[in-house]
């Protein structure tokens, strides 16, 4: 079949069109590569403990869909989830089980004054295909001055990664944190998730 | 640019996404915009005018429409409306195509289906089939299996473990169902009470149910690519006759589960509102050197590339080869009935059967119904009609009939909008128990419409009109298709034990439908479930290849007269047979990734200068 005359001319065709707003990668939720792999070996590595525990952190927040980019891996649990799961994960080990305390990076804002935050946990650290974890069991937080909080309690909510089912620290919880600490960005990263798992408008 | 990819939809998400992931520079041309589900469905959601009668989710008419025909002796006129009764609808446009409102069936092809013709024999395929086109897909269902899996993982398909190839004592369905090397990723959804009571009546009946296949997320879900999907909530916002799209991104489709991995990337470039009118093809060398097409200011662009995945939907996938002189165009001869050419050849439909057939009856599920998610998701399926679990001594049909219940109830907002009532007053007690009865109802009608696998004949073909032209001034395609006789051979056959099933279930008001007459009723369904027509396979004499010689292995991959590579393509299109599951999305599926594969094997043999047999590798 002869191949039809090529229009090389501009034509204003009538045609609806819709406007289109493309999502630069910034804007783009995607775990990445080796904390993907490294989340579906440790799903897999404690299919069955029994403890309480959940991925929590940025990691923990991104597996619903929150617009963060963990660069390791967080599990927080109980004292005793922190032995069971030290244990499971032996071969893995950097840092054995022990009592931290460590002030973070970034302080609280409560009434537009800057206070530091300090945690304390009974934790250890892993390396999982070169990715780091943290374990940290009854983690409990400090702002300023303030008493030591209550160590932090949760019901973990289940997330699949690539078939493996794996508990994750549900939404509400860490949004509830970070209101209490004024970190208002992060609550509008997860409210934003939120939204767009539930399809309210933000 | 490494690789362009013509449509953005299902099949160019993988091979896009495959590719800029191992660091190949990708394009993606679409001619409508980037769907967001937050910006685009949620927040207008009830907007019925705009998505149910202006299908702004669909391929627009006025850009492109086809024209139809029931033979070659017809004048085809073209279609100018979505509706009813010239149904013509879901096309894609945009990013994620027609799959952004579909029903998310995603049951796989079982080993029969790949070697119908073999299995059958040309000689009962001609008794049953006039001017039967049949042939072999070029590979079979174990050779793809590992494919399936890799399709089922990124897009997160919902269902129960079918069993292993072994066959073991564990196995439940394996003798009725396709084997499967690893179990879906994600639990089937929650079963309607309509899909339980035709769990529990198909098993009493000795039958094997189980959770129909869906590509509608069930929980939260992370792919292997590391984006993250949201779960369907079951808002039924969707449903209907799948022209909503989902409002979470729970229901899959290239823009929520591949796409967005390729833009992260960097290596991908999506161009969007860009209309595709050529391929720009060397005669000489036989390779397509660039694609041309539209802005939506109308100015023509050109987009060279080392290889081309040709990912359009359906019939426009024929049409751009046609246009652009590739391959060997099917011409039919209706006198001597044979057909000579590829590109075009051998249109099925896939997925409506014939008028006439079918069972209805009305069901008291005892209490409320819900809305609820889109298309099947809480439905049971049984394979025990279909391929060839079912073959009686003497039957006119091969294939059967997958039969599947319980379908959740999802319409669009017209489901939950307060506008009903029609007939039971304006105001009252009537009023309020019309509007129970209709959107919180007791008793359901449901019904059972079996059909066989609608088989490739020689007659039904695409190609180009000779009198309609696109907005551009480019002829249109025109598809000759009607309905064969193994569709309501089948459905005939097949209606009694759907009878049964209703009565094992306590319907009541049961009607069976009247049977079909050979020719009583011509096709008037034009949409999206049309596949064929440019089927991949192994032997070239026959016809069963595109205009491209077969690649031994890599069959979905179109060679230029057996000189060099670099135009592939996959889609339902590319379908063999009219195959033997409503979703044709599925089988092609696997393709895609197969043609990635293959794709990536050509670029390694282009940057070593061409000195490696790539295909032996």
């Amino acid at each position: 079949m002869p191949v039809l005359k090529v229009p090389n001319r501009t034509i204003a065709a009538q045609i609806p069109i819709i406007e289109s707003r493309i999502p630069k990668p910034d804007e783009l939720v995607v775990l990445s590569k080796p904390l993907l792999q490294a989340t579906i070996r440790i799903g897999e590595l404690l299919k069955d403990c029994s403890a309480k525990w959940a991925f929590a952190g940025d990691l923990g927040e991104i597996l619903f869909g929150v617009n963060v980019e963990p660069d390791h891996i967080t599990i927080i649990t109980t004292s005793a989830g922190c032995d069971d799961i030290s244990k499971k994960l032996t071969p893995f080990l950097v840092q054995a089980p022990r009592i931290t305390e460590r002030r973070v990076k970034r302080s609280a804002e409560i009434n537009l004054k800057p206070l530091p935050i300090n945690v304390r946990s009974y934790s250890s650290s892993f390396n999982i295909q070169g990715q780091k974890l943290d374990v940290h069991g009854d983690l409990q937080i400090k702002v300023g001055d303030w008493d030591w909080g209550d160590s932090i309690d949760f019901e973990p909510e289940y997330v699949y990664v690539v078939g493996v089912k794996v508990p994750a620290a549900p939404l509400e919880l860490k949004k509830e944190l970070y209101r209490g600490l004024g970190w208002y960005d992060r609550v509008s990263k997860i409210h934003a998730a939120m939204a767009r798992r539930h399809h309210k408008i933000v | 640019m490494d690789v362009v990819c013509l449509g953005v939809g299902y099949m160019s998400g993988v091979v896009a996404t495959e590719l800029a992931l191992q660091g190949y520079k990708v394009v993606g041309i679409t001619k409508g915009p980037y769907w967001d589900y937050v910006n685009d469905f949620s927040m207008t959601k009830y907007d019925e005018w705009g998505v149910g009668l202006g299908r702004k989710y669909d391929s627009p008419l006025p850009l492109q429409t086809t024209t139809i025909r029931n033979d070659s002796s017809q004048f085809a006129l073209p279609v100018r409306r979505y509706t009813m009764p010239i149904q013509y609808h879901a096309l894609g446009h945009g990013v994620g195509g027609a799959a952004q409102h579909y029903g998310g069936t995603m049951g796989r092809q079982g080993p029969w289906g790949y070697h119908m013709l073999s299995s059958v024999g040309k000689t009962t395929l001609n008794t049953i089939n006039p001017q039967d086109d049949t042939y072999d897909w070029p590979l079979t269902y174990a050779q793809y299996e590992p494919y399936y899996v890799e399709w089922e993982k990124a897009h997160g398909l919902c269902g129960t473990y079918n069993g292993s190839p072994t066959n073991s004592a564990n196995d439940q369905y394996s003798d009725h169902y396709p084997w499967m090397s690893h179990p879906y990723w994600l639990p089937p959804h929650p079963l309607t009470p309509v899909a339980q009571m035709f769990q529990t009546a198909t098993q009493a009946l000795g039958y094997h149910p189980f959770p129909h296949v869906s590509a509608l997320a069930s929980q939260p879900y992370t792919n292997q690519y590391g984006v993250t999907v949201n779960p369907c909530v079951y808002d039924g916002y969707c449903g209907g006759p799948c022209d909503y799209a989902c409002e979470t991104g729970a229901k899959a489709n290239a823009a929520y589960r591949t796409i967005p991995a390729a833009m992260k990337s960097n290596n991908f470039t999506l161009v969007t509102n860009a209309y595709i009118y050529r391929l720009d093809y060397n005669t000489t060398t036989n390779q397509v050197t660039a694609a041309r097409y539209y802005d939506a200011q109308g100015n023509i662009h050109v987009q060279p590339g080392t290889v081309f995945f040709n990912g359009m939907w359906g019939y426009n996938m024929i049409r751009i080869m046609l246009l652009s002189g590739v391959g060997v165009p099917y011409q039919y001869n209706s006198g001597a009935q044979t057909g000579t050419g590829t590109v075009g050849r051998g249109l099925t439909n896939g997925y409506l059967p014939p008028k006439g057939t079918g069972v209805t009856g009305t069901l008291n599920i005892g209490g409320n119904s819900y809305v609820a998610g889109n298309g099947s998701g809480g439905s049971v399926d049984i394979y025990d009609l279909m391929d060839d679990n079912f073959v009686t001594p003497g039957q006119n049909f091969i294939g059967g009939s997958q039969i599947s219940m319980g379908g959740y109830l999802g319409g669009g907002p017209g489901n939950i909008t307060m506008a009903g009532g029609v007939g039971s007053g304006s105001m009252g007690s009537a009023f309020k128990a019309t509007q129970q009865n209709k959107y919180l109802p007791t008793t359901v009608g449901v019904g059972a419409t079996p059909f066989g696998p609608d088989l490739p004949t020689l007659k039904n073909y695409v190609d180009l009109d000779p009198h309609y032209t696109d907005a551009y001034g480019d002829p249109v395609s025109r598809l000759t298709y009607d309905w064969t006789p193994n569709t309501y051979n089948a459905a005939i056959g097949l209606v009694q034990k759907c009878k049964a099933i209703l009565q094992q279930m306590g319907a009541s008001n049961i009607t069976v439908g009247s049977n079909v007459n050979p020719g009583a009723y011509h096709n008037d369904w034009w949409g999206h479930h049309l596949r064929g027509g440019l089927r991949i396979g192994n032997d070239p004499s026959a016809g069963t290849n595109t205009a491209f010689a077969a690649l031994s292995g890599y069959n979905q991959l179109y060679l230029a007269a057996a000189s060099g590579v670099n135009y592939f393509a996959a889609g339902e299109i590319t379908n063999t047979t009219g195959d033997t599951v409503p979703s044709g999305t599925h089988v092609a599926g696997p393709q895609s990734y197969r043609a990635a594969e293959g794709i990536v094997k050509y670029l390694k043999n282009v940057a070593m200068g061409g000195s490696v047999n790539y295909l032996a590798a």
